[in-house]
């Protein structure tokens, strides 16, 4: 008896640190980060900053270069989630309507770019365009990026669509309305939340990619991100972590957004984390 | 493939089927179904094309490359250049070998102790939080698998880096900051970074399916709360023990951010080489084959997981 | 002795309390009824014996012992839940032997004491069956084994027979009982069932609002019910409201109902502002022809004229529904004899029940 119960006592203990040190762990660096943005040293020093000032945001607002990146991110990011919405959208109202074994593959071959390394698509991507040499790097990243966001409108439309069953539909029918009428009183108010928290997701992962990005971006026309990294493997200093903390800023936004428009239990329940 | 609208159709009885008045509805829902069919299609179509062409063609394209005999000095193979499987072949030496079993090795490791520390952070949210604090758990969670990959490398850098402001104090512990063992840490670090989150998330999903009154029912019959879980909990959760150790592999092995930043060059993964390949001397044939193999692999992954799953059903 | 004893457990939701100061003890041996609504705060005493729920105030022993600081894994209890939490990735011997497993039985003594688990419950042969390839009843019979097998000081049951259909529902619940009986176990019923709280119970506890309404045997909870909850919730009741009380003659008393129906009752309360509820079970009234010259079998009875509303024959019983002068309702259950003594509605019938019959509540 006593002997389980210390087994019980260590097992309480050990989960408790566990959650402590992870939790330390995952918001460290972010807190780390946000503080040494407003470091006041010209040098990156020991933490916590000694003075604070917001010279590195000044910095940030500066460079010709990140606010180039910056510009180009925002463009190619409303163009993306304009693109990837409506057509993954469309593709999941169609999919919505499959049988289950057809659904099932269909949904399937969507979300395979989600498993695909990004460096492949971008490689691929990069060797496919390069063979018609005139297209833009400005439409490429576009190609790109819709091959990952896609999945993830498609996705949302559908788990916006879960619940929603064909009988509403067919009441629908029996009213009196025909096909289309049903559609766009019944169908697209219904999953309109879905696809809102889709738009959400394109945007953010077009923000944030990296990989593809670096493969079709040239010297004259490069994304937020790419800029970024060549900073931080040229000159390590803390304008990055002012532009850091931009970013989080912005993840802030899109996940108030997110919880706004689907709410978040059901974008984990539903949603894109489950395989 | 069926509209929702004509799913009365085959209750229709046969014997009324000649009937003119059913003839005539029967052809109407019909063409409504055709109408459905060719709806769907048009909606499909726009997102099935973009496919097609900015994934499909170019893996194509890929996988042609890749047995083409590389010339160096130019960019990619030359139009008709002789094919080859030696790009496939050079894979096999000992110096390409090492970076496959680096990149699986560290990220096996990082998806082994996302899952371990995961799975207690999750049942504890599920089970024991209150809802303010489930949801405030919710967002922080959520919040970190949308961070940047950038914010997150630049912040450990920042934190663990050869200039980052733990430094001092690991130099100070004696730890040699650019020894590889320290860099292969940091990497894993980096990798747990954005898999713990994960793994906690669809672990949470997990633990919610799980009827409480089972693990209840074993501490009434006499296990103590360690050996429930061992017995009962834990083995109903692994498909989502599984699935998390799935996810993070999936990232772990295709993260290119992670280990190009904060390997600092000494430590590579396959998605870095690839991309040597690519922008440093510019061997299209060889990056190619390293891209196939590479999926191959991942889908050899997937595959084994996915029979993993049927054998878990099964018993 | 007493196996189970709790005294003054208390037990607060925020500002709810679920158990608000509950004493009961239990004898070796019995079967104890929990009955109450939902809500009342049958199952968090349950929860509570059991050590999944610590109580805010109160004690509880077992045998004797005061078991307030033992986790569940470290009392003898044996508990059977209502969706019945059998381990779905164990076989149904494993599930039985489960609890002896973690109680260090020998492996040689685990077997035959599952096998006989088994014959106890009639599902010898299923050993190797998963509980998804079982019926309901025959999942509710492996987890009574699965809480039998450790042997439990005490036996909790929680709502048994709610997950099966009523059928089913009828011939376990004898079958139960037979178990009980024969292995002895001391035990607690939890459920909302009247007809299952007064069946398997030797004694039976109403609870209300999370306090104890009343215990007793079967008979005292149905026939002579402590409150006006306690009669309204164990079967079916006709009630008057009365505000004046006219007269008392040969240890009768006359009550005025609201209606203006005069009822005359053999028990008696003291008067009080909000008057009393007089209370008449269906069965103890007795319908005869309307158009009958007027006579009471005795003076301790009351007679009520009215008119049939509604005859619905439900098998033994036929319910008929009156309507008195006071446009207020009556119901009367009789026996179901066959032709000949049909009561169709329209008719004009009187209602005779007993003073003695009649239970008096005071607001």
């Amino acid at each position: 008896m006593r002997s389980k119960r210390n087994a019980d006592v260590i097992l309480a203990v050990s989960v408790t640190a566990i959650i402590a040190v992870t939790v330390v762990f995952l918001l460290f660096p972010v807190i780390v980060t946000a503080f040494m943005a407003f470091d006041a040293r010209e040098f990156i020093g020991p933490f916590p900053p000694t003075d604070l000032s917001t010279q590195w945001f000044v910095k940030f607002w500066n460079s010709g270069y990140l606010w180039s990146g910056f510009k180009n991110s925002v463009q190619l990011a409303v163009a993306v989630t304009v693109v990837a919405t409506a057509m993954g959208a469309s593709a999941g109202l169609a999919i919505s309507r499959m049988s289950p074994r057809w659904r099932d593959l269909t949904t399937t071959a969507f979300l395979s770019p989600l498993v695909l390394p990004g460096v492949i698509i971008g490689f691929a991507l990069l060797m496919f365009l390069s063979v018609f040499n005139v297209l833009p790097v400005f439409p490429r990243l576009l190609c790109g990026h819709l091959i990952v966001t896609i999945p993830y409108t498609i996705r949302m439309t559908l788990v916006g669509l879960t619940g929603i069953s064909a009988t509403l539909v067919e009441a629908a029918s029996s009213l009196g309305a025909n096909e289309r009428q049903a559609f766009f009183t019944i169908t697209l108010p219904l999953a309109k939340n879905g696809i809102a928290a889709g738009a959400i997701f394109a945007f953010a992962f077009s923000m944030d990619d990296v990989t593809i990005s670096l493969f079709l971006s040239d010297y004259d026309t490069y994304t937020f991100p790419v800029a970024l990294v060549g900073l931080i493997r040229s000159h390590f200093e803390l304008t990055i972590a002012a532009a850091a903390v931009a970013l989080m800023g912005l993840t802030v936004v899109l996940l108030l957004a997110l919880d706004r428009v689907l709410g978040l239990e059901r974008v984990i329940g539903q949603g894109v984390y489950r395989t | 493939m069926k509209s929702g609208g004509s799913q009365v159709l085959p209750h229709l009885p046969e014997a009324a089927a000649n009937a003119p008045i059913v003839k005539s509805a029967q052809k109407r829902i019909v063409g409504a179904r055709v109408r459905a069919v060719k709806s769907q299609v048009l909606l499909l179509l726009p997102a099935v094309a973009v496919f097609v062409l900015f994934l499909g063609l170019p893996m194509l394209t890929v996988l042609n490359e890749s047995f083409r005999t590389f010339e160096p000095g130019r960019i990619g193979s030359v139009e008709g250049a002789p094919l080859t499987i030696e790009n496939y072949a050079e894979l096999f030496l000992p110096v390409y070998m090492r970076y496959f079993s680096q990149t699986y090795f560290l990220a096996f490791c990082a998806s082994l102790i996302a899952v371990l520390i995961a799975f207690p952070i999750a049942y504890f949210i599920a089970r024991y939080a209150s809802s303010t604090m489930r949801k405030a758990a919710m967002t922080l969670l959520i919040g970190l698998t949308f961070l940047s990959a950038l914010v997150r490398v630049y912040a450990l850098q920042l934190a663990f880096g050869s200039v980052g402001i733990f430094a001092p104090i690991m130099s100070a512990l004696g730890v040699n900051m650019n020894g590889s063992l320290y860099i292969n840490c940091v990497i894993v670090v980096g990798l747990l970074h954005y898999s713990i989150p994960m793994s906690i998330l669809i672990l949470i999903g997990a633990v919610q399916q799980l009827n409480p009154r089972l693990t209840e029912a074993a501490q009434s019959l006499g296990a103590s709360a360690l050996s429930s879980h061992l017995t009962v909990t834990i083995p109903l959760c692994i498909r989502g023990l599984v699935s998390a150790f799935l996810v993070s592999m999936t990232l772990g092995i295709s993260a290119f951010i992670i280990p190009w930043i904060l390997g600092r060059g000494r430590v590579m993964f396959i998605s870095n080489l690839i991309y040597s390949r690519f922008s440093e001397i510019t061997n299209y044939p060889s990056g190619a084959a390293i891209s196939i193999v590479m999926m191959a692999l991942s889908l050899l992954l997937i595959f084994i997981m996915s029979r993993l799953f049927t054998l878990l059903d099964r018993t | 002795m007493s196996v189970l004893n709790l005294k003054d457990i208390t037990k607060k939701y925020g500002e709810l309390a679920a158990v608000d100061g509950i004493s009961l003890d239990m004898e070796r041996g019995k079967v104890l009824s929990l009955l109450g609504p939902s809500g009342c705060g049958k199952t968090t005493t349950l929860r509570i014996i059991a050590g999944f729920t610590s109580p805010d105030t109160g004690t509880v022993e077992i045998a004797g012992k005061d078991v307030g600081h033992l986790r569940p894994y470290e009392r003898n209890v044996g508990l059977l839940f209502q969706d019945y939490a059998l381990f779905p990735h164990m076989t149904v011997a494993e599930n039985v032997a489960y609890g002896m497993r973690h109680r260090g039985t020998p492996t040689s003594e685990i077997t035959t004491r599952v096998l006989r688990m088994l014959s106890l419950v009639q599902l010898t042969g299923m050993e190797a069956r998963r509980p998804h390839q079982l019926s309901g009843g025959q999942q509710q019979r492996v987890a009574l084994a699965r809480a039998l097998a450790i042997d439990p000081q005490i036996l909790l049951l929680d709502e048994p027979l709610s997950a099966l259909d009523a059928k089913l529902r009828l011939e376990l619940r004898l079958e139960l009982k037979e178990i009980l009986r024969s292995v002895g176990a001391t035990t607690i019923v939890v459920t909302h069932d009247q007809e299952e709280a007064l069946t398997l119970g030797d004694e039976v506890v109403v609870m209300n609002a999370g306090k104890i309404a009343q215990r007793g045997t079967p008979t005292q909870i149905y026939e002579a019910p402590a409150d006006k909850f306690v009669a309204e919730f164990v079967g079916r009741s006709n009630w008057f409201h009365a505000s004046k009380r006219s007269q008392s003659t040969d240890g009768l008393t006359s009550y005025v109902a609201d209606d203006g129906l005069e009822i005359r009752t053999r028990a008696s309360r003291p008067d009080s502002e909000g008057g009393v509820d007089l209370c008449v079970r269906p069965e103890d009234i007795e319908l005869v022809d309307g158009t009958a010259p007027e006579s009471a079998p005795s003076p301790e009875h009351n007679v009520l004229a009215g008119v049939v509303l509604d005859v619905a024959p439900l098998g033994a019983d036929v319910h008929v529904v009156i309507e008195l002068p006071g446009k207020s309702r009556l119901l009367a259950i009789r026996k179901n004899v066959g032709r000949g003594s049909e009561i169709l509605p329209g008719q004009s019938v009187r209602a005779l029940f007993s003073a003695s019959d009649v239970l008096v509540f005071q607001r």
